[in-house]
């Protein structure tokens, strides 16, 4: 259990790395921010990718919250409260969002243990 | 006239349906299980009659006979000749009948290739196909029936959505068809042999031709469909993560993990029940596809036909045929399997295991963020996005031992390996490769420690797969397919790691500097085509030291129906992709351009073409 436990923290570790290193360039920023956010008002396209008048005000809104000071986290929960959670591409880990995350992880440990298993009997057999 | 024609050959193909089931039904019931000759004429003039039937709708594109309604809602006069034949199965309508044609044309096929194999296996296999064949064609005439006549017959159709007018999607459809159907065939099959008691080494090598089949053409169909997103839509990507692109990825995942477990059978009889399970879950997986596609639940570009009333049809249809599944399942579960067989820890056996382990992971990721969001919805009304840095994070870190296992496991043998003397060879080149890594994820200019071990983990397995390729005791095919894979890999992850792009509003004469590279917008200019109108930019690329490149992107504006549609204009070398697409801002004057630099873009359409080559090998190979 505890080996489990290590190995779930250094996995969590390793994924969010990833977001440790900020960007320094402003505009790097805001595209790593905007692509991110889904377009509302268009079918599949994030704020990156779109021209839309919902995008273009989107990315303002993003470019004065930058100049504000506001860190990555408070732009995103911003936007989240005036859109909701829809508009984030990278769902947020929440009571709602618990199982999304775990429960692929428990079916790949759970099938770790089948193949352990049954590896386990046919040795014992022998 | 023709409508007509087509409307009855469909009631003809029907009626045929019915009277293959009762027979068959007839045969098995009889004391000497025979297989005679009129259900080969049966079948055979079942197919007549879908061709018919399906050449009746032809024909009413190329003719635009807009009395049709289908014709009408999907195709217009001045479409070119190509578009107007991919016309007939870029709609609901007609891809379903082209769908029902490949369905008997592929159980006519397998029972012309199955004369050696038990009667009552085979008689089986014809009724549950037939049941499914059915079960589409009660589903086509009474909802989608694309032979419904319009009067007064109008002069003009509505056209095709021009996002659709695109070789790559003409042909995207009926090969993910026919991937989609051989899983059907499989279905059928697996219980057929599971109620016969058949499922043993001799039913594996008779449908593992099928497997491989469905498997090629679900792998080109998935990547057609990503060529028509890396050039049509003109944002770059070439996977989005799309929930339609993720419901062709599921059965994807399924079908390579049976791939695998199906040559266990084959070698050692075991996996049994798995290789079933397996089997029904692909098939399950290919319908729900078409489901979530049609019903329009799915938030998606892809979506081109809305109807939650055909979902419905569609769903209780797959409900009916999973129950009936596992309750055969059930019935006749092979209780005995584990005593068979022998097992070895370390051995070809317990690689194809793994295999199936992280296939079925990924799936798992995969189905799980593409449904929760609809389950939560509907319980509680929150409506949340699963996009790309979902799935990225849940598979990506998963890659690394999946590759290091993928290394190993083509060398193991079907029986006991020695496993204990270290492999002085092995380690030496792994530390090359994290060397290697280091250099490449070093001049990026991203620096993680993850990034490193992760492409150090696919070079080990290119390394890896290309040393098998001299190996004798490895099947050619598979070399191939896993050596191409290893290529797939790695230039995604390069692609990933490199590729650049700016992003910017320019006027024509605006020079905008972007790495060592100047990007001037030289001129515009307008045309007028067969269907649309096109505005055509004139851009330059200058490299200190390189010849200047040419781009000449276009803006498509289409007139019926109208919809502007950009086209990328895209260099393509062994090393990179360069791709400018440019777009109208409401200003007017001023658009906004969007270049990319994209290495390695032509290896990933390769390598997967490669990929299913490899197959192709293992079916002519016998």
């Amino acid at each position: 259990m505890k080996t489990t436990l290590k190995l779930i923290t250094i996995f969590i570790i390793i994924v969010n790395s990833q977001n440790i290193l900020h960007a320094n360039d402003q505009n790097e920023r805001l595209d790593k921010l905007t692509k991110n956010l889904r377009c509302l008002i268009c079918q599949g396209q994030s704020v990156y990718d779109s021209q839309s008048d919902f995008a273009l005000s989107v990315r303002d809104l993003i470019i004065k919250k930058i100049d504000d000071g506001d860190n990555d986290q408070e732009i995103y929960s911003y936007l989240k409260t005036k859109y909701g959670d829809w508009i984030m591409y990278e769902p947020q880990l929440g009571k709602n969002t618990i199982l999304l995350w775990i429960l692929p992880l428990i079916l790949f440990i759970f099938g770790g243990l089948l193949i352990f298993r049954k590896a386990i009997i046919k040795l014992d057999k022998k | 006239m023709i409508s007509e024609l087509g409307h009855y050959s469909l009631v003809f193909v029907t009626i045929f349906s019915a009277i293959i089931i009762l027979q068959s039904f007839k045969y098995v019931l009889s004391e000497q299980i025979v297989f005679k000759n009129n259900l080969y004429n049966l079948i055979f003039l079942q197919l007549f009659f879908i061709v018919v039937s399906f050449l009746c709708l032809l024909i009413a594109f190329l003719y635009s006979d807009f009395s049709n309604v289908t014709v009408y809602n999907n195709s217009h006069t001045s479409k070119p000749l190509f578009y107007k034949v991919s016309g007939v199965w870029g709609n609901h309508e007609g891809s379903l009948l082209l769908w029902l044609l490949v369905l008997i044309l592929f159980l006519f096929l397998f029972i012309l290739n199955s004369k050696k194999v038990d009667n009552k296996y085979k008689l089986l296999t014809v009724i549950f196909q037939e049941i499914i064949i059915l079960g589409f064609l009660v589903f086509i005439i009474f909802t989608s029936n694309p032979f419904e006549y319009l009067f007064p017959v109008p002069n003009e159709g509505l056209g095709l959505n021009p996002i659709l007018q695109d070789p790559a999607l003409a042909i995207h459809p009926p090969i993910l068809y026919l991937g989609y159907v051989g899983s059907s065939l499989i279905f059928s099959s697996s219980l057929a042999a599971v109620i016969s008691n058949n499922v043993d080494s001799g039913w594996a090598k008779h449908i593992k031709k099928w497997v491989f089949i469905s498997w090629i053409f679900l792998t080109l169909g998935i990547m057609l469909g990503s060529v028509w997103a890396y050039y049509e839509l003109g944002w770059g990507g070439f996977w989005f993560w799309d929930p339609v692109e993720n419901v062709s990825l599921m059965p994807w995942f399924c079908l390579t993990a049976l791939l695998h477990s199906i040559v266990v059978l084959e070698k050692r009889n075991s996996l049994k029940n798995w290789t079933i399970i397996l089997s029904i879950a692909t098939f399950a997986l290919s319908m729900s596809g078409t489901f979530l596609v049609r019903s329009g639940i799915l938030n998606s570009i892809h979506t081109f036909a809305n109807d939650p009333s055909r979902g419905l049809f569609i769903l209780t249809f797959l409900f009916f045929l999973v129950v009936l599944a596992i309750t055969i399942l059930f019935i006749y579960f092979d209780k005995n399997e584990t005593k068979s067989d022998n097992f070895f820890l370390i051995s070809k056996e317990s690689a194809v295991l793994v295999n199936n382990w992280f296939m079925m992971y990924f799936l798992s990721v995969v189905l799980i963020g593409t449904i929760y969001p609809i389950f939560l919805e509907v319980i509680t009304n929150d409506k949340i996005s699963v996009g790309a840095p979902f799935y990225h994070k849940l598979i990506v870190p998963f890659l690394i031992p999946f590759f290091i296992f993928m290394s190993f496991g083509p060398r193991l043998k079907w029986i006991k390996n020695s496993y204990k003397k270290i492999n002085y060879k092995q380690i030496l080149i792994f530390l090359i490769t994290l060397l290697i890594s280091f250099l490449i994820v070093h001049n990026s200019g991203v620096r993680y420690l993850f990034s490193i071990f992760l492409i150090a983990a696919s070079i080990f397995l290119l390394i890896s797969s290309f040393r098998d390729l001299f190996k004798k005791k490895i099947q050619f095919p598979q070399k191939i397919s896993h050596l191409a894979f290893s290529i797939l890999i790695l230039s995604i992850l390069i692609n990933g790691i490199y590729s650049k792009e700016f992003n910017s509003n320019m006027r024509v004469g605006d020079q905008v500097k972007f790495m060592n590279k100047t990007i001037t917008f030289k001129s515009i200019n307008f045309y007028e085509e067969k269907n649309y109108r096109l505005l055509r930019g004139n851009f330059e690329i200058n490299e200190s030291g390189k010849n200047p490149l040419n781009f000449v992107p276009e803006i498509r504006i289409y007139n019926q129906p109208v919809i502007s549609t950009s086209e990328a204009d895209i260099k393509t070398t062994l090393l990179n992709d360069n791709f400018i697409v440019f777009s109208l801002l409401k200003e007017g004057e001023i658009f906004n351009v969007r270049y990319q630099y994209k290495p390695f873009m032509i290896w990933i359409w390769i390598s997967v073409m490669v990929l299913a080559f490899g197959g192709t090998l293992a079916i002519i190979k016998k």
